[in-house]
């Protein structure tokens, strides 16, 4: 009888464990070392990747990827406790991960010198290292041995199931040592720095090039962290100390202006801002209630009109300008009365007739917003021109549009609009949390798992269902009161449907299904994701919205959960792992 | 056993239920008594879970009344629930991806008012009515033998499990009458037996029960009275001696016997 | 009170093309619950389909000759995205939950769009459609072009070809037999899966076909001419009942018609002056939608149907 243990299966490229290790390593290092010699000898191309001695622009993307795949190769030799401290699930995965997007991201970087300047020629040797020293480290990382149970046999797997295996996770590591609550509480904190810097990063970017090269580093190593196993660590930690948590993220993101040495990317990240505030305020009525809404977008517009119209803007048809206490509150107001005015008569419908009917409301919105210019309507809205020129806030004495300094950094007008969206975001977030951790949300959930039997349960589903839209609404309205502000305009092109520049309906479904529904990270993300890959690679302008339809189409058929999961939503479209019992038909 | 003597508790006359040409329900009458347990059996298609619905106004029949500890019967399910009138259902209608607490409390929600308001401001109010809420949806997994599992997804748990959730949810509301639909179809022998210890537990708690079931020593056990339905009408009704010895009921199950050619 | 003739005369061919394209709608939605979002673009695409014949054609082909051969060419384009839709994008998903295929539909639409936008020689402005010349026709009371003649022509056509093919023929019955319970139609020996091909291509070819009477009606195509008219169409198949294939084109008609008399007939209400008109026809064809979902939600040849809990 052989003893139970089966062989660990064969990595991709069979080498032996330790030349596989030092292939690794070798190639890890000697990536590092190129990103210090010159790329191209040109500095169009843009980054400055011409001087020996200064790693610039896409190079620090290498340089960046090279240090963290050294690091974890470092970490498979090293004694099991720091393994258990830096990949607790395993470290092969996250070095395989991790070497594959060095090694993209590098290749990419070669590729665009190449395409953008016209020729191979315009490489310099250093470059050519860069992408042999980039290979040479995937080579050894597919060749590394993973001790993750094997599902199928060991013997005759294809490569493609060598290589899935070699990046699957071990079994989930047993619970770390629970650690004082300050120290725990320095992680969450260090982690969000961690998360400032890197989004800061990517809002920064000046050029689409580095922009993809950082979004194929960052998605890989975020990848490679979760196969390390320490996404889930965070996760638990967060868990526990959930208002820490939202603390941390909350000062991270105020943050944000100090990092800016100028407004541009602030203004950036507030659309950003404004744009994940209403797709989770669309979460509610999607994610948890599970009502399709495809004319959400119409609510930010009313609160945006609403704002506008008190805002005592010359163009405005009021002549009004109330306290901008008094103007969100009328928003919130306007987008609820609005929200319960089309979800009454429709609400009692199946879902797919709301879908449609919502869009219309949408475009009935964006349509009665044009006409009511005065000839084709009474003149409310200054029909397709909108109402331009909203004044600036100025809430007690703070005046919103002029520069303030804040320990001697400037914070502009986009700094000051920034602070005020974020807590509109921060509103969202915690209505988010405080419904769904309740007895009104677990009857949302309810109904959107399976409507009859909640009745069965006493849920009055179109009342809830109801309270659902006109939540959400109210909370678009909210969002939609300042953003008016921030552009100082409303028009009514900015609400439709699909457009080239979110946000849109289309947009704002996008992002709280990619992101994943239900949870509070999930559309965040999404929004941010959504929103700042059409605005930061414009060289794909003209395809922009035919990539976005077919990221649609891909997302739904592989991963419809979204990226952030919510543990329901993953088994709710994979079949779970656990068979249970079926019924024997009687 | 001696006729209860107390007021029906769900008094239904005449019930009709038609569906375009199909008249699946027709002039069906029903009583249930406080603490009995009322059994309903009939072969497939007579019409029984078609009668459950409309007992908790998921149908509305097309002819007939019924009435609930003696007030009409509201028309819509919400509403029937908030009465008294709980149920489970034929093929297991669980929240798939709530966890087994969050299904009871979601049982609950009808005996419970705290609204979003309150939820969103947190105040004292809601953190007391959360506390009670889990209180007793905890209490209802101990009864149902579901404590261990109380943090597991729904449908994760074992088919026989999720039958006694799908009652200890129902229960949750706190009903007077019990509706249940095959709970023991898919059982193996033992977890018959164990759902009939729930459901004499369910009838000593003060609850009545009306149960829809085919497996006869179950009904034989448990039931105080049953009713037949056999395509849509009521063909009889009695104690379940009475009732298993009846020739109708028989012939109804197996068919008549073949005419003797002489 | 004049006007009532050519107000319904352009009620009637309006309600036509709609009927035509919520055909499609109806058909699909019948048999796998799925609203197909890309059908307004199917519509469109019918249309480029059917402009690209005409322009491959010698230029001095005369219209009426060159009209059978456009609808060919419309009713190929169409039915190949269609059936490419239905077999790549939405049969993956046929257990998956309600949004996903909703989804699909949505980037579908969009893409498709956005491609035709992109790669169709100078899609992104409207494209001529050749119209006929000539002088209108004088019926009862009404000015009718020549070109909206083909649709008056090509409708009923259509929906009696249709109609004898689903009460007539095995796959028809088939169809029906599969709208009404899938599983049972799969059991008996139906192939659910070619049933549902032919549903898609039966609505892609008659939405080419209202793409043709489009063409010809407003003299262009335009990459953004399904969104709103899809939406519409989809107004018309609820409204005469979603699943009722006769519902579909009564649907289209009401809608038409009542989107007209809505256009010539609003702003002589006292106080609605100024929301008559074609600015506001978007409008009210939604407003219809609504009234129709509160009141009736059956629309008008549904049937209520028993949810058999």
């Amino acid at each position: 009888m052989t003893h139970a243990q089966t062989q660990p299966a064969t990595p991709v490229i069979p080498l032996p464990p330790r030349a596989a290790h030092l292939t690794t390593l070798t190639g890890a290092t000697l990536t590092l070392a190129t990103t210090f010699l010159a790329w191209t000898w040109t500095t169009t191309f843009p980054g400055n990747l011409t001087i020996n001695g200064y790693p610039g622009g896409l190079q620090t993307i290498t340089l960046t990827g090279a240090t963290l795949t050294l690091l974890y190769a470092t970490t498979a030799l090293a004694p099991p406790r720091l393994q258990r401290l830096l990949a607790p699930a395993g470290t092969t995965p996250p070095t395989l991960l991790l070497a594959l997007g060095t090694f993209a991201a590098t290749w990419y970087t070669l590729a665009a010198i190449t395409l953008d300047l016209g020729g191979l020629v315009n490489l310099e040797p250093g470059g050519y290292a860069a992408g042999a020293a980039s290979l040479l480290t995937l080579t050894g990382a597919l060749a590394l041995p993973n001790t993750a149970p094997t599902t199928t046999e060991t013997t005759r797997r294809t490569p493609w199931q060598r290589l899935r295996h070699s990046l699957t996770p071990g079994p989930p590591p047993p619970p770390p040592r629970t650690l004082p609550t300050w120290a725990e509480t320095l992680t969450i904190a260090a982690a969000f720095a961690l998360g400032l810097l890197l989004l800061t990063y990517g809002i920064d970017t000046d050029y689409g090039e580095l922009f993809t090269g950082y979004l194929i580093l960052t998605a890989t190593g975020l990848a490679a962290l979760h196969r390390a196993g320490l996404t889930t660590r965070l996760n638990h930690l967060t868990t526990k100390h959930r208002t820490t948590t939202l603390t941390a993220a909350f000062t991270a993101a105020a943050c944000f202006p100090l990092t800016q040495t100028n407004d541009t990317y602030t203004n950036l990240a507030t659309s950003i801002l404004v744009f994940a505030t209403v797709a989770l305020g669309l979460n509610v009525v999607v994610g948890l209630a599970g009502l399709l809404d495809l004319g959400y977008v119409a609510f930010l517009g009313v609160g945006a009109y609403t704002a506008a119209l008190v805002s005592g803007s010359p163009e405005s048809a009021l002549h009004a300008r109330f306290p901008f206490w008094a103007a969100v509150l009328t928003g919130i107001a306007a987008s609820l009365l609005f929200g319960i005015l089309i979800g009454a008569p429709t609400l009692r419908l199946r879902g797919d007739y709301l879908a449609i009917v919502t869009l219309g409301f949408g475009e009935i919105f964006r349509i009665t917003m044009t006409n009511l210019n005065g000839k084709t309507g009474p003149d409310i809205t200054n029909g397709a021109m909108g109402i331009p020129n909203i004044p600036e806030l100025n809430i007690l004495g703070f005046n919103f549009g002029t520069t303030h300094h804040l320990l001697g950094i400037p914070i502009g007008r986009f700094g000051n609009y920034y602070l005020l969206m974020l807590l509109a975001t921060l509103t969202v977030v915690l209505v988010f949390r405080r419904a769904t951790d309740s007895r009104t949300g677990r009857a949302w959930i309810a109904i959107r798992e399976d409507e009859t039997a909640a009745t069965a349960m006493g849920i009055n589903a179109f009342r809830l269902k109801l309270l659902a839209f006109a939540l959400g609404a109210a909370l678009a309205g909210l969002a939609g009161t300042i953003h008016a502000h921030v552009i100082t305009t409303a028009t009514p092109d900015q609400y439709q449907f699909a457009g080239t520049v979110p946000p849109n309906s289309a947009f704002l479904l996008a992002a709280v299904i990619l992101g994943g529904m239900g949870t509070i990270t999930g559309p965040l993300l999404g929004a941010a994701l959504l929103y700042l890959i059409p605005s930061k690679l414009d060289f794909m302008q003209d395809y922009q919205l035919l990539l976005f339809g077919l990221a649609l189409i891909l997302l739904m058929r592989f991963r419809p959960e979204g990226l952030v999961v919510d543990r329901r939503k993953q088994l709710e479209f994979h079949e779970p792992e656990t068979p249970t019992a079926k019924a024997p038909t009687p | 056993m001696t006729p209860n003597p107390a007021p029906p508790l769900l008094h239904a006359t005449g019930i009709t239920m038609r569906f375009g040409g199909l008249t699946a329900v027709r002039a069906v009458d029903l009583t249930v008594h406080p603490d009995e347990i009322l059994g309903l059996i009939g072969p497939n298609g007579a019409g029984k879970t078609t009668l459950f619905n409309c007992l908790t106004g998921l149908y509305t029949p097309d002819e007939g009344t019924i009435t609930y500890a003696g007030k009409p019967l509201p028309t819509r399910p919400h509403l029937v629930t908030r009465i008294g009138i709980a149920r489970t259902f034929q093929n297991i209608r669980l929240f798939p991806n709530m966890t087994v607490l969050e299904n009871v409390l979601v049982g609950r929600h009808t005996r419970t008012h705290e609204g979003l308001l309150s939820a969103l401001l947190r105040t004292p109010a809601h953190h007391r009515a959360e506390h009670t809420s889990r209180q007793h949806a905890t209490e209802l997994l101990e009864f149902t033998g579901l404590t261990r599992k109380s943090d597991h997804l729904a449908r994760n748990l074992p088919y026989g499990e999720q039958r006694k959730l799908e009652i200890a949810r129902a229960l949750a509301s706190e009903p007077g009458l019990l509706l249940l639909d095959e709970p023991t179809a898919g059982m193996n022998p033992q977890e018959t037996r164990a759902t009939e210890h729930l459901v004499h537990a369910i009838r000593a708690r003060g609850t009545a029960v009306l149960v829809i079931e085919h497996d006869m020593r179950f009904i034989f056990n448990l039931c105080d009275r049953v009713a037949v339905l056999v395509q849509g009408q009521k063909l009889t009704e009695g104690t379940p001696t009475t009732v298993q010895a009846d020739p109708r009921v028989i012939a109804a199950y197996l068919g008549t016997p073949e005419e003797d050619p002489r | 009170m004049h006007q009532l003739p050519q107000q319904l005369a352009n009620g009637i061919i309006l309600g036509a093309m709609y009927g035509l394209i919520a055909i499609g709608y109806t058909m699909v939605y019948g048999i796998v619950q799925l609203i197909n979002f890309a059908h307004g673009e199917i519509f469109m695409i019918g249309g480029f389909g059917a402009l690209t014949v005409h322009l491959a054609l010698p230029a001095a082909t005369p219209l009426l000759l060159a009209l059978p051969l456009m609808i060919a060419g419309g009713i190929t384009a169409a039915v190949a995205i269609a059936v490419t839709a239905e077999r790549f994008a939405y049969r993956p998903l046929r257990g998956a939950p309600r949004l996903a295929p909703l989804i699909t539909a949505i980037g579908l639409s969009i893409a498709l769009q956005q491609a035709v936008w992109k790669w169709y020689p100078d899609a992104k402005k409207a494209r001529v459609f050749p119209q006929f010349t000539g002088d209108s026709l004088h019926l009862l009371g009404a000015t009718v072009q020549r070109g909206e003649l083909f649709l008056l022509i090509a409708a009923p056509l259509c929906m009696t070809a249709l109609g004898l093919f689903v009460s007539r023929t095995r796959t028809g019955r088939g169809m029906q037999a599969t709208a009404q319970d899938p599983d049972t139609a799969r059991l008996m020996g139906i192939d659910t899966d070619r049933i549902i091909v032919i549903a898609f291509t039966i609505g892609a070819a008659f939405a080419a076909v209202a793409a043709v009477a489009h063409g010809l009606k407003y003299g262009q195509v335009d990459f953004r001419m399904g969104f709103i008219t899809g939406l519409k169409a989809f107004t018309a198949a609820v409204l005469g009942g979603i699943g009722n294939i006769y519902g579909a084109m009564l649907g289209g008609l009401v809608l038409g018609i009542a989107e007209a008399l809505a256009t010539g007939y609003i702003d002589h209400i006292p106080g609605m002056a100024q929301f008559g008109g074609g600015s506001w026809k978007d409008v009210w064809a939604f407003v219809l939608l609504i009234l129709v979902l509160l009141l009736r939600p059956q629309g008008l040849l549904g049937e209520r149907v028993a949810d058999r809990a």
